[in-house]
């Protein structure tokens, strides 16, 4: 059985047993993060049920409920999703349909240093610029709104969307663009007769992956959202204040570190936002088109 | 409207959002030179920071932020290049090895913050780190593991079966075969994947902020659990606390260093992975 499983059945030798550890320390890594997130997280559940999930109302010490958290995160990416898709899109359908390699490659290195600006610089031109911007734009009292956060949060995954669409379009066939142009259709008839609906999935696919990194950004998102534990009013009121769970997150975390319901519940919303994570990216990868290995 | 106008219009106004996207980099770039440019100084970089970040430099932060890349990478590669080798050359299952994948790649999808806190309950209690920057670099390391390990596995699995077979049929031993063969032949994407992996830790705050990093008080460590300064803690501290004016001109400054030292680490990576195809279709 295990011979089947292994290249080499005789002779292990030391190589085998150091590089197998290093793969078992690697795959521990992910496994005991899974499992800390659910065991930490236990106790809150406990304590608290359902009403962890669905409690409008964040009392360190008396209730935790994550409502206003939960719903401040979808709120938040929903309006970053919005915003950048046009944006996102329309960069990916011209850089793989209209521009020549030598540009293409500007483009995408352009979008590749983009994805690299440290979050924390985001953080600071949100605070320095863009939430006196919208405070003056839209005469508000406080510039520190969901609304910051979200068109913030646009500007961040921009560059995933873009890059990971762009690498969908390009990975349809050329020979099919080649039959639509051979049949006369114009470069855009035959991106929207041809290669969009081939590259679709893979859209939506990074699409999903940009969601489920607009919904972890933590430190940007912290320094624009004002902080404020509540469901907006009206629920949907992007213009006030709120808190996605990553902000929450990062702003207790150093005072509740490691002990009490505090904690625990923290490790809840943790778990709570790691699920929402998860089911974004697994869903993003399974559209992703699959690279010939 | 013909066919034409409609093709040209629409070439036109993608043209104009892909040039917005483009200019966005630009206009991100130019900002952080002209508000962090004044505060940058000779002595900006090689002084200790005093009155809570207000006057003085970034030295010790940016110490601290090289230390905890250093760190990282140090504790990372070892176990990113193993496990590749495990997987490449041992392991024979090809549903184990795609299980493997996608678990190393769920971590990629892990928010940072999640790292922080799972990784100081897992090394700051458990192993009694404490707030520390060995800490701090434990966890950046498991954060980066999964850029390290894709780039590593892509560059060795694309090795020709025919120098593997090259080497089996001189008799190598398999750590022959790697040292020979394996590791000569993937070493750029071993390049790229550490210099993204920098990159990457460089550019991270919420991992650390609460598990290794002290805003004020301390420079180098003195010891393993010391808790160090970085340059993305200095900014956050800054960019939260700040009143006067020349604080926040420094937060810029620390800005304009840590987004330097991260796309100078990007600019390679791109560098090396547009001219080593080239030298590989010779």
């Amino acid at each position: 059985m295990i011979n089947r499983l292994l290249r080499i059945s005789h002779d292990k030798g030391w190589v085998f047993w150091v590089t197998g550890a290093a793969a078992l320390v690697s795959t521990g890594a992910v496994v005991t993060l899974f499992l800390y997130l659910l065991k930490e997280s236990f106790p809150i559940i406990q304590a608290q049920g359902g009403s962890f999930l669905i409690g409008p109302d964040w009392v360190v010490g008396e209730v935790y409920g994550a409502a206003p958290m939960i719903l401040g995160s979808v709120l938040v990416t929903t309006l970053a999703l919005v915003l950048v898709l046009p944006f996102a899109l329309g960069t990916a359908l011209f850089t793989s349909e209209f521009l020549g390699p030598r540009w293409r490659l500007g483009v995408k290195s352009m979008m590749e240093l983009l994805a690299g600006v440290p979050g924390i610089l985001y953080g600071l031109l949100g605070v320095a610029l863009l939430t006196v911007w919208v405070r003056d734009v839209f005469g508000l009292i406080d510039g520190n709104t969901l609304f910051t956060a979200g068109v913030l949060l646009a500007v961040m995954i921009l560059p995933t969307i873009m890059t990971l669409s762009e690498d969908a379009l390009r990975a349809v066939p050329r020979e099919f663009r080649e039959t639509a142009w051979s049949l006369g259709l114009t470069r855009w008839e035959t991106v929207t007769g041809v290669v969009l609906p081939q590259a679709l999935p893979g859209i939506c696919g990074a699409v999903f992956l940009g969601l489920g990194r607009a919904m972890g950004e933590t430190i940007a998102v912290m320094l624009v959202i004002g902080g404020l534990d509540r469901i907006p009013d009206p629920w949907y009121n992007l213009f006030s204040s709120g808190q996605s769970i990553p902000s929450k997150l990062g702003r207790e975390a150093a005072e509740a570190l490691g002990t009490g319901l505090h904690w625990h519940a923290l490790m809840g919303l943790g778990c709570v936002l790691f699920m929402l994570v998860m089911a974004m990216t697994f869903t993003g990868h399974l559209l992703l088109p699959r690279q010939k290995s | 409207m013909n066919r034409l106008w409609q093709e040209r219009l629409i070439r036109a106004s993608l043209g104009v959002i892909t040039l917005t996207a483009c200019l966005l980099l630009v206009f991100i770039l130019a900002t952080v030179l002209w508000k962090g440019f004044p505060a940058l100084k000779i002595s900006f970089l090689f002084e200790e920071s005093r009155d809570f970040g207000k006057s003085g430099g970034i030295f010790y932060q940016a110490l601290g932020t090289l230390l905890l890349m250093a760190g990282a990478v140090l504790l990372c590669l070892p176990v990113a290049l193993g496990s590749v080798l495990f997987q490449t050359e041992f392991l024979n299952s090809a549903s184990i090895k795609k299980f493997l994948r996608l678990l190393i790649y769920s971590l990629n999808g892990v928010p940072t913050i999640i790292f922080g806190l799972v990784g100081y309950l897992f090394f700051g209690l458990l192993l009694d780190t404490g707030v520390s920057w060995v800490t701090g670099a434990l966890i950046l390391a498991v954060m980066i593991l999964p850029t390290l390990h894709v780039s590593i596995q892509e560059a060795v699995e694309t090795i020709p079966l025919a120098y593997r077979e090259a080497g089996l049929a001189l008799g190598l031993t398999p750590w022959q075969l790697i040292r020979a063969v394996i590791v000569p032949q993937s070493v750029y994407g071993i390049v790229t994947g550490t210099l993204l992996g920098l990159a990457r830790a460089a550019g991270e705050t919420a991992a650390i902020m609460f598990t290794a990093t002290a805003f004020s008080g301390v420079r180098l460590p003195e010891s393993w659990s010391d808790p160090v300064p970085t340059l993305q803690t200095h900014i956050l501290i800054l960019a939260q606390e700040a009143l006067s004016p020349q604080a926040l001109t420094n937060a810029w400054g620390a800005g304009l260093v840590l987004l330097a030292l991260v796309f100078i680490l990007i600019s390679a990576t791109l560098l090396i992975r547009t001219r080593l195809p080239m030298e590989s279709e010779r």
